[in-house]
């Protein structure tokens, strides 16, 4: 094996260990993609022309794609609100959305409304798990946060900085896991 | 005389390594990422000339073609999830 062989091989491990230590996941799939080229590059170094094609065009390009569309569809954080409160407390509404999207973003989550006609439609989509947090606006002042998930509620308990409130309500007949 | 040349694209090949290590900004990591995938191409294009191998050149001309496509799909979505202002 020449020496150059030698050095960009030795890149290979390297940059595994690199991908291996990201904590972002949008972070670790580009990394994942630069993997994806030194690997086809050592295999093609190596003399496996059909490895090193393989590894790019699925391995590389499959591979982010599949993740890139499985992250984006389930790092998400459902927000459940009634139309009327979204047009009577918006502002409050886009103050909590605005916190909401600070403390869930360190944990690389997104956040997204989901908006119902009726107070009753919100209880049955919480029930039916169809979001994961929602928003009551009973009373005059303040914002009231359901939440059935207990990490989604150790998370907010913890980092919680406006004086909002939130609620930990387990799901009476819970059917699987979140 | 390709030997050097070689040497030369290795060294350049260390330069998006050493940034993709950095904890700078995601778009400097996509950066390394494109990067590294046209000089890799150029190295197998470069290797397949030093050897006289044309399997090894049609490796290259493919990834170098095609390698980038899934590129695309990150950088639209990274620009969506800096939209949505996370």
């Amino acid at each position: 094996m020449t020496s150059e062989t030698l050095v960009l091989t030795a890149l290979l491990p390297l940059s595994a260990g690199l991908l291996v230590l990201q904590t972002n996941p949008y972070r670790a799939l580009v990394v994942r993609g630069i993997l994806g080229s030194v690997a086809a590059l050592v295999y093609a170094l190596l003399g496996a022309a059909d490895v090193a094609l393989t590894e790019a065009l699925v391995g590389t390009l499959l591979a982010v794609i599949l993740y890139a569309v499985a992250v984006r569809s389930s790092l998400v954080v459902r927000l459940g609100v009634v139309t009327a409160d979204l047009e009577q407390r918006g502002k409050e509404l886009q103050t909590l959305m605005t916190e909401l999207r600070r403390v869930l973003g360190q944990q690389h989550l997104l956040v997204e409304w989901v908006t119902y006609a009726e107070p009753a439609d919100l209880a049955q989509g919480l029930a039916q798990q169809e979001v994961h947090v929602i928003c009551t606006c009973s009373e005059p002042m303040g914002i009231h946060t359901t939440t059935p998930i207990l990490r989604l509620y150790e998370i907010l308990q913890r980092e919680w900085t406006i004086p909002m409130t939130v609620d930990y309500q387990p799901l009476v007949a819970a059917t699987g896991g979140h | 005389m390709l030997t050097v040349v070689l040497w030369g694209m290795i060294g350049a090949f260390l330069i998006p390594i050493y940034q993709m290590t950095r904890r700078g900004d995601i778009w400097e990591t996509m950066l390394a990422l494109s990067s590294v995938a046209t000089k890799s191409s150029l190295i197998m294009l470069l290797v397949a000339v030093m050897r006289d191998d044309w399997m090894m050149g049609l490796v290259g001309v493919i990834t170098l073609a095609v390698g980038n496509a899934g590129f695309m799909l990150l950088a639209h979505l990274l620009r969506r999830m800096a939209q949505t202002g996370r």
